[in-house]
């Protein structure tokens, strides 16, 4: 299913491309640019994965992939990132189509926005820890810009889709001039706001593979205010009723997102997997304080948080 | 370096050669000088350059000019048509839903797309499309108020021919 | 002549709606001259220092930049009440997030960068962060020079070599007599952080310096008087050169008071040679360069007798103002003043005081310290009722200011002040108060609290407004008043006045919208809830110049007498025979006569209110009138919270104000609703973070966080009464600033009613609430 932009550029004139005269990365290299000033970078909007893929690798690290832009241009503004040359990635036909294969395999393009999750109702239906986690984050504006792959590659600790796509096992198809490689969900956070990528690999789609068709899902989250707010604690399930078996998967309490491992619910019985659960989430997370609450709260409502997400997941089974 | 772009604006076609950093929002207000749309914190957090982009809404201070080439761009001065309030407009006039007015432009804009792709929608689904407007002087009620007032004016009225 | 009132107390809309629901109206942000600078400001990093050493060299150098300045260079000594402050920092910091250098160049990113591009060496000092500390011999001086500045005599009185910049005294009766004869005494502590009024439009100004020492300003303020009268002392310029242009403002709340951004747009624009320059906070400066409101420290004690009567008060403030006093010092004088809750107190003991401490400084603020002082007061209020096991309804019923009790500056209270039992009463019963009912589901537990509150307006004793009406040749009259029209809607209210006043229909009558200090006539400023009140009354009399000016001439052309004139829609005819008329619009511009004699003139009237009765409060009783008006109400709240996680939900909050009179009830509910929201912002959310080392960790909105439409409370209500209020104009008292006032204290009253805990600290965030639940184990739930 394709979903996302026109891309129709057809008869109008184009914005000037990487094929110019001079090579302009060679330029900014020569020139230089301080971290202190105003950013100062070049642009460009390639129409293929292969291009994007080309000027990444040329951009030699000072390079970033421009999808949503809601964390990229304001780190930009704040001067914390400081690229000289963004790649449009959202005019690439591929990488904004999500669908569904034969064998049940999900793929959601780099450049598909949260809002296009939200309201692709295959999404809704068969993953609604999926929508409601994409629907959990910021506001509805900024929902029609900012992009699943980007919310994973921003790696933040408190990533929304990351606990929801934890737990559905789903891998990153990443591409670079050496090739393609799949890279599992839970390899790919290595640190606080980093990733395994490197510097000359994009994130093409992620793949949610298969799942039972009873499969529930859903996703927590606790802020400090119901508007839009960044997560306190998140935390996500993905519960298959017929074989018993429960994957959660935890934020912000950490410095990356978690996977706990799974429980077999059908064997330790509802009220037991809940407290399995929270023992291996106290065992698994380590939460700080900052500026937005103290590790003691976080320890305080993640066992809470757990306890309405398990309620959701198992149902009745939950209270026995 | 600038970049040659061409974009519809209000049903305007309008064509600029801007730098890569410079945002859609800085485009409209400075280059196009369309003040209608206001910046209210440039991180996309408050809502107040909410302008509609290929019909759907977005924070302006957060897209680059160079990212619309060749996309269509609504704004608070293409709401009214021939100097006539939208319905939209009319309602927020007549409910009170205006006090300072510098969110109200970005509020429109949330609500305009909201009708176009809810023409009925329940207080819950009104809230959810302007929460990303902050607004700290009338505390919302009478806003959601006009937008609920508008829906249901629209219907009545087999909507107007530019709603 | 009978008051007709066709539109005063009816739901007139605003007139200028049109514009803004269109992006016609023009603020400070959207407004552009030809040659205009845009400038930018690099702001200290550190909390106290001394300024070492600043290089502005190779910014001068860059490209588009016209100027570069720095404190050194700019000897003006600014403030409101106490000369203070400079323009840019110079020789020390005293706050992370000062200003230290401002560059006016040819765009914004230019300006940005070449800020950027000055290097400044600090060295750091000792600051002081917690005015509790401030205020001890030793801590180090915020302004070791306190005693050379200048400052307004006889009503502040900073204490020389100390932090402290005012402390106000009321002494009533004999406190500690009444105290240690008190059946049941409390004493309780409590804080407040401090906050930002977080306008949606940021400060913006526009400067332009014009030869011969004049300077020409647009700037977002609330005062365009105010902004003129500290240029003018400020730089030594004649009132009548300095000419202030206030167009669209997005939001004030206070913020926008006083004097921000114009000082340093105006030496920047003499710098460059007369060219207008444009400074606009970014929304990082806002919050962390700009002013907010002070944090509060409270000691409260109550003596009270075993039947419930209060017998005595104690209060002892600490203001925290953080490094420049500006409005501070009033709101602690203010605060003194009603410090005590609206209640018949005969033996108080109030001590105020306003302390700098090496953090962003304080201003005014919507409440003006009466929401930081009432958290305090009817929070102790209730923990006094349950002492005594009394219902906190009826213990306040019990104390109550009513007519006959003085107030703890020794004002008699009359029928003429309103009521705040009616108001205490109209919010319990709106609530349903003294009845239970059950929590939506496990885990939750319900609350019911209330809160009463008051405000008169603190403003100067001489305190004025003017107003001028003029009639247009169509008869038409425009209204010309510098308060300004925020979005509190007082324009609108003005117009539905001067059209009843006129006998003009309304669409005909307009408030000019924009203030220019060269056409509009004077006004103090546009807070303390005083421009209708005062607005009203100028253009009342104003109208009735205009008349006297109409029957004159009608008299002589109906050839009648003046006393058998009598003006109705839009025409001056003589009573009992309406066929002898003239239209307004025959005599606006003066009357002619068939053979081309002409008579009277442009009709235009004038009118002007100054506060009536004020008077200095004594320096150490206290004692005096400061109120021209008091406004009193109530908040109650039901609450249900979450016990999992400390969520607050909102279930109905109501507010009842004794308005006096509701001059537009939909612009009134306006004023109620949006101040509740934002009341509930302050004890839910909002507080400023900061580091040991004073630096502000939430400047922006992914941490200081504002109420959203998905926050408003389940239901709210609001109930407006209307006991006239004497000089009021049709009985009005101000309401804009009350709605705020005792949401964060019903709400902790609420929550010590559904938990079983005292909180004493705001805001009241869901961290703050389930580790209070977990301290307590569990909590009890009270019943």
């Amino acid at each position: 299913m394709r979903c996302g932009r026109s891309g129709c550029l057809a008869g109008r004139p184009r914005s000037p491309m990487i094929d110019t005269e001079e090579n302009p990365f060679a330029r900014l290299r020569r020139t230089g640019f301080t971290s202190e000033r105003t950013a100062v970078f070049e642009y460009v909007r390639p129409n293929t994965v292969e291009d994007a893929c080309r000027a990444l690798a040329e951009g030699g690290g000072g390079a970033r992939i421009l999808a949503g832009g809601t964390d990229l241009l304001v780190e930009i503004r704040n001067r914390l990132r400081m690229p000289n040359l963004l790649i449009d990635i959202k005019r690439v036909p591929v990488l904004n189509v999500v669908e569904t294969d034969s064998s049940g395999t999900l793929s959601i393009g780099a450049a598909v926005s949260l809002g296009c999750v939200m309201e692709t109702a295959a999404i809704r239906d068969r993953y609604p820890g999926l929508a409601q986690a994409a629907g959990s984050i910021a506001t509805y504006q900024l929902r029609n810009r900012a992009t699943v792959a980007g919310n994973l590659c921003n790696a933040s600790p408190a990533a929304d889709m990351a606990p929801i796509l934890l737990a559905l096992s789903a891998r990153l198809l990443a591409r670079s001039p050496a090739g393609e490689r799949e890279i599992p969900m839970t390899q790919f956070f290595t640190g606080v706001k980093q990733t395994c990528l490197t510097a000359d690999e994009m994130v093409c789609r992620v793949i949610v593979p298969p799942h039972s068709e009873g499969l529930r899902t859903a996703f927590v989250k606790q802020q400090r205010i119901r508007g839009h707010d960044l997560a306190i604690v998140n935390a996500a399930g993905a519960y298959d009723p017929g074989s018993g078996v429960l994957c959660v998967a935890i934020g912000s309490c950490a410095p990356t997102p978690v996977l706990l491992e799974p429980v077999d619910v059908h064997e330790s019985r509802g009220t037991d997997a809940a407290d399995t659960v929270i023992d291996r989430a106290g065992a698994a997370t380590a939460p700080i304080s900052d500026v937005r609450a103290s590790a003691e709260y976080r320890r305080a409502v993640l066992p809470v948080l757990l306890t309405r997400l398990l309620d959701e997941l198992l149902g009745e089974e939950g209270r026995r | 370096m600038t970049y040659a772009i061409r974009l519809t604006v209000n049903g305007h076609v309008e064509t600029a050669d801007v730098p890569a950093s410079m945002t859609l929002l800085e485009l409209l207000r400075e280059r196009l000088h369309l003040t209608g749309t206001k910046e209210g914190c440039g991180i996309g957090e408050c809502g107040a350059c909410t302008v509609l982009l290929d019909g759907k809404p977005v924070t302006s201070c957060l897209v680059l000019a160079v990212e619309v080439d060749g996309c269509t761009v609504e704004t608070i001065e293409g709401e009214a048509s021939d100097g006539e309030l939208s319905t939209l407009q009319q309602a927020f006039v007549d409910g009170g839903a205006i006090q300072c007015g510098f969110c109200t432009p970005g509020m429109i804009m949330s609500a305009r797309a909201l009708l176009r792709r809810n023409p009925d929608p329940s207080d819950k689904e009104i809230v959810e499309a302007i929460a990303g407007n902050l607004c700290r002087c009338t505390g919302y009620e009478a806003i959601v108020a006009a937008i609920r007032t508008a829906a249901e004016r629209q219907r009545g009225t087999g909507g107007g021919s530019h709603d | 002549m009978t008051k007709r009132a066709a539109y005063v107390g009816a739901p007139v809309g605003r007139e200028d709606a049109v514009d803004k629901v269109t992006g016609a109206s023009r603020y400070t942000h959207d407004l552009a001259f030809p040659g205009m600078l845009h400038a930018a400001i690099g702001t200290s990093p550190h909390a106290s220092a001394r300024i070492v050493s600043v290089d502005t060299d190779e910014a001068e150098r860059m490209p588009g930049v016209r100027v570069v300045l720095i404190g050194e260079t700019l000897c003006y000594q600014l403030g409101l009440y106490m000369q203070d402050k400079c323009i840019l920092a110079r020789r020390v910091v005293r706050y992370q997030g000062e200003p230290v250098v401002a560059v006016a160049a040819d765009t914004l990113r230019q300006a940005e960068d070449a800020c950027r591009a000055v290097p400044i060496t600090y060295e750091p000092m000792d600051g002081v962060f917690d005015p509790r500390v401030a205020m001890d011999y030793g801590a180090p001086l915020v302004h070791p020079d306190l005693h050379t500045y200048a400052h307004m005599d006889g009503v502040f009185f900073p204490k020389p070599h100390s932090n402290i910049a005012h402390h106000q005294k009321v002494r009533k009766g004999d406190f500690d007599a009444a105290w240690a004869a008190a059946a049941v005494t409390l004493k309780s502590a409590f804080y407040n952080p401090p906050v930002q009024h977080v306008p949606m439009e940021t400060h913006a100004t526009i400067a332009q310096a014009m030869p011969n020492k004049r300077v020409e300003l647009w700037t977002s303020s609330q005062s365009p008087y105010t902004v003129r009268h500290l240029m003018s002392v400020a730089f030594g310029l004649p009132h009548a050169s300095v000419r202030v242009h206030v167009p669209s403002v997005g939001g004030g709340f206070g913020g926008k008071a006083g004097l921000n951004l114009e000082p340093l747009a105006y030496v920047l624009s003499k710098a460059a040679g007369g060219r207008p320059v444009k400074v606009v906070a970014t929304r990082e400066q806002e919050f962390n360069t700009l002013p907010s409101r002070q944090g509060l420290h409270s000691t409260i004690g109550i003596g009270a007798a075993e039947d419930g009567r209060i017998v005595a008060f104690k209060a002892t403030y600490v203001w925290d103002a953080g490094a420049y006093a500006d409005y501070g010092v009033n709101i602690g004088r203010a605060a003194a003043y009603s410090g005590a809750g609206p209640y018949a107190i005969d033996n108080c003991w109030i001590d105020s005081y306003v302390v700098y401490t090496n953090k962003v400084f304080g201003t005014a603020y919507r409440g003006f310290g009466h929401l930081e002082v009432l958290w305090g007061v009817e929070r102790a209020m209730d923990q006094m009722a349950r002492k005594l096991g009394l219902d906190p309804v009826a213990f306040r019923r019990k104390n109550l200011l009513r007519p006959g009790t003085t107030t703890i500056t020794g004002e008699r209270v009359t029928e003429g002040h309103g009521s705040p039992e009616q108001c205490v009463d109209a919010a319990a019963d709106a609530i349903e108060w003294g009845t239970t009912v059950q929590p939506t589901s496990p885990g939750r537990v319900r609350g019911k609290g209330i809160a009463a509150l008051h405000k008169a307006p603190a403003m100067p004793t001489f305190t004025s407004c003017a107003a001028v009406i003029k009639l247009d040749e169509d008869g038409a009259a425009d209204v010309l008043i510098s308060g300004v029209d925020y979005g509190q809607g007082t324009y609108t209210v003005l117009r539905q006045i001067a059209a009843d006043e006129l006998g003009i229909p309304i669409e005909k009558v307009h408030v000019t919208w924009e203030c220019d200090t060269a056409f509009s006539p004077y006004d103090w400023q546009t807070v303390a809830s005083r421009f209708a009140y005062m607005g009203g009354n100028a253009v009342i009399e104003a109208a009735a110049d205009c008349l006297r000016q109409i029957r004159n001439v009608a008299a002589q052309a109906l050839s009648a007498d003046v006393s058998e004139i009598e003006c109705e829609n839009e025409t001056a005819f003589v009573r009992g025979e309406p066929v002898r008329s003239i239209a307004y619009a025959d005599l606006a511009l003066g009357y002619t006569y068939r053979n081309g004699n002409s008579i009277g003139g442009p009709v235009i009237g004038h009118g002007r209110f100054i506060a009536t009765g004020l008077t200095h409060l004594d320096p150490n009783t206290g004692q005096g009138l400061p109120a021209q008006y008091w406004t009193y109400g109530a908040q109650a709240v039901e609450i249900e919270v979450d016990t999992g996680t400390g969520e607050i939900e909102i279930v109905r909050i109501a507010t009842a104000i004794d308005a006096g009179k509701v001059l537009n009830p939909k612009l009134c509910v306006g004023q109620v609703v949006g101040g509740v929201l934002q009341g509930l912002g302050s004890a839910l959310w909002e507080g400023f973070s900061f580091d040991s080392n004073g630096r502000l960790l939430n400047p922006s909105f992914v941490d200081y966080k504002i109420p959203t439409a998905k926050d408003v409370p389940t239901e709210t209500k609001q109930i407006l009464l209307e006991n006239p209020q004497p000089g009021g104009p049709y009985g009005a008292r101000g309401v804009a600033e009350h709605p705020m006032i005792s949401v964060p204290s019903a709400i902790g009253n609420a929550l010590y009613d559904a938990l079983g805990i005292e909180f004493d600290t705001l805001p009241l965030t869901r961290e703050r609430v389930l580790l209070a639940l977990r301290a307590a184990g569990t909590g009890k739930h009270k019943r």
